[in-house]
């Protein structure tokens, strides 16, 4: 009887198709009024004797009923999910929705590069205002008023006493007066000169750095800029010391890399000498460190400077210094 | 300045070609930045640092050479009999702090004419325009010897007599006077200002230019030639004030040879004659204070440890001798005496750095400094927090797809009256630049908003579309109560950020996004999140220049920290921008203020680890709740047991009253301590319900 009942279901069971034929399937045999359910029901007019085999075989039915009608429900789903999938495709060459991430200005991508080599040869990073006295941004570094040096920097002023720094310099006098000795710095920042051409803009940017303490010598300062400009640029390029002059250092030096365009043959960029400045150094004057109440006897050090426009113009080959200001979208998005 | 190699030959032997002279003369300062070649000559473009006038001439170049290979010099021919030693001609100093030495000579019956070929190819080489025999020899000398030299028509002298002083020590009294120059401007100078004077009236500018009353003409026969020593300063501020520069002052500026100016006088009377003819007179040597040279004590062992050198003394006193430095020494110092052209040697360390330009800094060696372990000192932790801080915004922008931009820290109050900001807004309280370039540029930004907005407009016009930029930098503040600029006090320098985002419609693939606001507001919000800012108000903005109903102040604490929202549309087009439905939003924030909110102690707090339950509700209220209350509302209520409030539906329209607007909300439930009974939330749910209708005057949507 019941092997009748299971031959029946199989047959049922392996022409459905759908979900809702397989719910009414499970409502046959299984429902309140179904033909399992009815069975089970009617146990109780069975002797007590047969009740427990009947009963045996009937669970057991009912468990294989069970178990076909969930295995035919995942298959038939599985089924109607891969039918949906076929139906779900898009065109897959439409461009997508694209944000394209923001840049950084080459100007401060450069200037944290710059940054960073230092930090890591133990610098501290320092900060001074922009618009600045007269008094830290010339006389404390021993330029005094009608100095002929003045010249070598075309100033905005705001009042006599007020200009707008026209280096980083000034951050080594507040930085010092701020510490005391050893001091390690450097001073990442925008400066201004009354100036405007092919090559100069009125605000540009400058890193300066300072390192004070017990026997520094000029060897020394010469061991630090070799070490950045082989970081900077490779450690192969060749690098020049030459004297030079800066009120606030003696000895002052000029410091050249061979051109990294033209390998030193000569080029335009190096107005064919194959040399390209890019640094002011020295060792720090005593005179600036007697203005901050340092002792010269004990503690002397070095400074430097260099401008971060020319650095990434030379970098990133720009032939304009307008660019870094203009902010044209299509030179921003090149960083 | 430019040197002839010939020239130069003439006082020195020189072993070497050109080019290793160039090299030669870079390495020891004086960076040769041009060789121009002529058929017979080579010219070097020398750049001469301004503590060096000693170089400023031909002699002067031969001299470092000097030095260098540890060769003599050859002077120049100068020696002659006067012609006649009598003189009738008298010259007196009125102002001797101004004029320390005054020397001249008389040369009669000259014969002006055109100089000789070899003169005047050599001042046309240096870049000076042959004028006459008399007025180029002075030149020569000056090319020559560096030091600049004056000749005077004798005849046009009233007086037979030479003044110097300002007017104010002549005339006894204040005020500018008027005298003609050589270039035959007439110049107003002031009366502090040292002048030649004759009998009657000023015949010079000393040191800077001749007058023109006494200028050597073609009728000229009688000369009277001027070598002097002028104070710096005196000369530098005169030049300064009449905005006139010539070979002369730029030389007395920098300061010259007290001792050499009686050879250069002589060197020029005796070419004179030889090429213009004439008599000699005998010579005026005014020179009240004789020169002393400083005395200076270096250490051998200092020139050691500032260079990091290892020189013996006989090397160093080989330097100093080639420099031509007087020298007494012992074991351990020398007491050196530079010569009188090297006014730029006043101690210790100046005598170093000449060494070691001597020695050549290319040979010194390289070495990494043995230095104490870095301290971090609290000045620069704490600025190293700030940097990191101001990083953390940059990156979070970089991230959002805003291109970093960097423009001038300049403004001018056009700008602000384009942003309709009024005159009593602390904006308007600019730092002022004496000299601007360009009146657009005529003060310091109190605001990144016009950078930002130029930005855009540049763009636009260059056909740029879909426009984010943001900037981080500074702007300065007066914070003076009047309007007058304290001398000495600086402004207030604050770190901002600008942030500008510009779109306009264009036809696309995609379906726009949110409302221009609610995307800038994100950024705010995902900056404020990235310095871990919590507790920050947004209320509608009383800024001029934007749109009043979708933009918003934002304050922290009382303290207003920025603002943010949509330009104005008469503003997009006061500015020029004629797209098509363009939209610019924006926002600046104090990044000063945001560094001293955000938070840096980051403690951790315990979450659930039992299920949430969520129940989500809408509601009918009037259309001008702001979310705000709304949410506050909610916080307000007693319980601890709400996780997460989150609205996803505000909605207008059909079915719902005007005035009206439904909100939808979810909550999620969740205890720190066990796991929550459906029942026991349905009950708070209700309550927390009954409590919102209550205090929005509300209904349950159905
Ligand atoms: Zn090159």
């Amino acid at each position: 009887m019941l092997e009748e009942i299971k031959e029946k279901f199989s047959k049922d069971i392996a022409s459905i198709t759908s979900l809702s034929d397989l719910n009414d399937l499970r409502v046959k045999y299984l429902g309140k009024k179904g033909i399992i359910t009815s069975y089970l029901k009617s146990l109780s007019t069975v002797t007590p004797e047969e009740r427990p085999v009947l009963g045996k075989v009937l669970n057991e039915t009912k468990l294989y009923i069970e178990r076909a009608i969930l295995a035919k429900e995942n298959s038939i789903k599985e089924f109607e999910l891969s039918n949906k999938i076929k139906t779900e495709y898009i065109d897959i060459t439409v461009p997508g929705k694209f944000v394209a991430p923001g840049t950084e200005h080459p100007l401060n991508k450069i200037l944290n590069e710059v940054v960073d080599i230092f930090v890591k040869m133990g610098f501290n990073v320092e900060e001074g205002p922009e618009v600045e006295l007269d008094y830290f941004n010339f006389e404390a570094l021993n330029i005094p008023k009608d100095h002929p040096a003045r010249d070598m920097q075309d100033t905005f002023y705001i009042t006599d006493e007020i200009v707008l720094r026209t280096h980083t310099s000034p951050v080594q006098i507040r930085g010092m007066i701020k510490r005391k000795p050893p001091v390690r710095f450097i001073a990442p920042g925008k400066v201004y000169r009354c100036d405007a051409d092919i090559s100069h803009t009125p605000m540009f940017h400058q890193v300066e750095g300072l390192m004070i303490d017990e026997n520094i010598s000029f060897s020394n300062l010469k061991g630090i800029l070799i070490s950045f400009i082989h970081m900077m640029f490779g450690e192969g390029v060749p690098v020049r010391f030459r004297p030079s002059f800066f009120p606030f250092t003696e000895p002052s030096a000029e410091v050249d890399m061979g051109c990294i365009l033209c390998k030193g043959i000569g080029c335009r960029v190096c107005k064919q000498s194959g040399w390209l400045e890019i640094l002011g150094a020295g060792m720090v004057h005593p005179v600036v460190l007697e203005n901050v109440g340092y002792d010269t006897e004990r503690y002397n050090g070095f400074a430097f400077g260099m401008g971060i426009e020319r650095i990434a113009m030379l970098k990133y080959q720009i032939d304009d210094i307008r660019l870094f200001f203009e902010n044209d979208i299509r030179f921003l998005r090149q960083f | 300045m430019k040197v002839s190699f010939h020239w130069l030959k003439e006082f020195i032997h020189i072993p070497d070609d050109i080019e290793k002279i160039a090299q030669i003369l870079t390495e020891i300062g004086h960076e040769v930045e041009a060789v121009e070649r002529y058929e017979d000559d080579v010219v070097l473009e020398i750049n001469i640092t301004p503590n060096r006038p000693d170089c400023l001439s031909v002699f002067g170049i031969a001299r470092e050479l000097s030095a260098y290979y540890g060769v003599p010099i050859k002077f120049p021919e100068y020696n002659f009999t006067p012609d006649v030693i009598d003189l009738n001609f008298n010259v007196s100093i009125f102002d001797p702090d101004l004029c320390n030495r005054y020397a001249g000579r008389i040369v009669k019956n000259v014969k002006i004419s055109t100089s000789p070929e070899w003169m005047r190819q050599r001042l046309e080489k240096s870049g000076i325009r042959s004028i006459n025999n008399v007025v180029d020899v002075t030149n020569y000398v000056l090319l020559e010897l560096g030091h600049p030299l004056h000749a005077f028509d004798l005849n046009s002298l009233k007086g037979n007599m030479i003044r110097v002083g300002t007017p104010k020590t002549i005339l006894g009294r204040a005020g500018k006077i008027k005298t003609k120059t050589l270039d035959g401007v007439e110049r107003q100078v002031s009366d502090d200002a040292l002048l030649i004077w004759d009998s009657e009236e000023p015949i010079a500018i000393a040191g800077v230019m001749g007058g023109l009353n006494t200028e050597v003409t073609e009728n000229t026969k009688d000369i009277f030639i001027e070598s002097a020593h002028f104070n710096p300063i005196s000369i530098r501020r005169t030049s300064k004030n009449l905005g006139l520069k010539t070979e002369s002052s730029y030389r007395f500026e920098r300061g010259c040879d007290i001792k050499l100016l009686k050879k250069a006088l002589d060197r020029c009377a005796f070419l004179i004659k030889n090429i213009a003819g004439g008599q000699i007179f005998g010579k005026i040597d005014i020179y009240p204070k004789i020169f002393q040279p400083t005395e200076i004590n270096l250490r051998y062992e200092k020139v050691n440890t500032v260079l990091g050198l290892n020189l013996s003394k006989e090397d160093i006193d080989i330097y100093l001798k080639n420099l031509s430095f007087e020298v007494e020494s012992d074991d351990e110092r020398v007491k050196v005496r530079p010569p009188s052209y090297r006014n730029d040697i006043k101690r210790e360390i100046d005598i170093i750095e000449e060494i070691a330009r001597l020695y050549g800094y290319d040979k010194i060696p390289t070495n990494m400094p043995f230095a104490s372990i870095g301290i971090d000192d609290q000045v620069s932790r704490q600025l190293s927090l700030q940097n990191s801080f101001r990083e953390r915004i940059r990156n979070t922008l970089l991230n959002y797809g805003f291109n970093e931009t960097i423009n001038f820290s300049f403004m001018s109050h056009q700008d602000l009256d384009l942003l309709k900001i009024p005159q009593e807004d602390p904006r308007r309280k600019t730092v002022n630049i004496l000299n601007p370039l360009r009146v657009e540029d005529s003060c310091m930004r109190t605001t990144l908003i016009p950078s930002l907005l130029k930005n855009v407009i540049f763009n636009v016009s260059h056909g740029n579309r879909d426009l984010r930029f943001f900037e981080i930098s500074r702007i300065f503040l007066n914070e003076n109560s009047s309007k007058e600029q304290v001398k000495d006090r600086l402004p207030v320098e604050i770190v901002n950020v600008g942030v500008i985002n510009y779109k306009e419609k264009v036809k696309t693939l995609y379906k726009e996004e949110s409302h221009d606001f609610y995307l800038m507001k994100g950024v705010v919000e995902a900056l404020l999140n990235a310095c871990k800012i919590k507790d920050c108000v947004f209320v509608r903005t009383t800024e001029p220049f934007l749109h009043p109903g979708q933009s918003a102040d934002i304050y922290i604490s009382n303290s207003k920290i920025g603002f943010l929202g949509v330009l104005l549309p008469t503003i997009i087009n006061d500015c020029g921008i004629k797209t098509q439905k363009p939209s610019i939003s924006l926002f600046e924030l104090d990044l000063g203020k945001l560094f001293k909110y955000h938070t840096v102690d980051i403690r951790y707090r315990p979450f659930s680890k039992y299920p949430y339950i969520e129940r989500d509700t809408a509601i009918v209220v009037d259309s001008n709740l702001e979310a705000i209350t709304f949410q506050n509302l909610i916080k307000q209520y007693p319980t601890d047991l709400i996780e997460e409030i989150s609205l996803f539906d505000i909605y207008q329209g059909a079915n719902i009253p005007p005035n009206k607007k439904s909100v939808a909300f979810r909550i999620r439930y969740r205890a720190l301590d066990r796991t929550l009974k459906d029942e026991e939330v349905d009950t708070l749910h209700s309550q927390l319900v009954s409590f919102i209708l209550e205090k929005t005057k509300g209904q349950i949507r159905m």
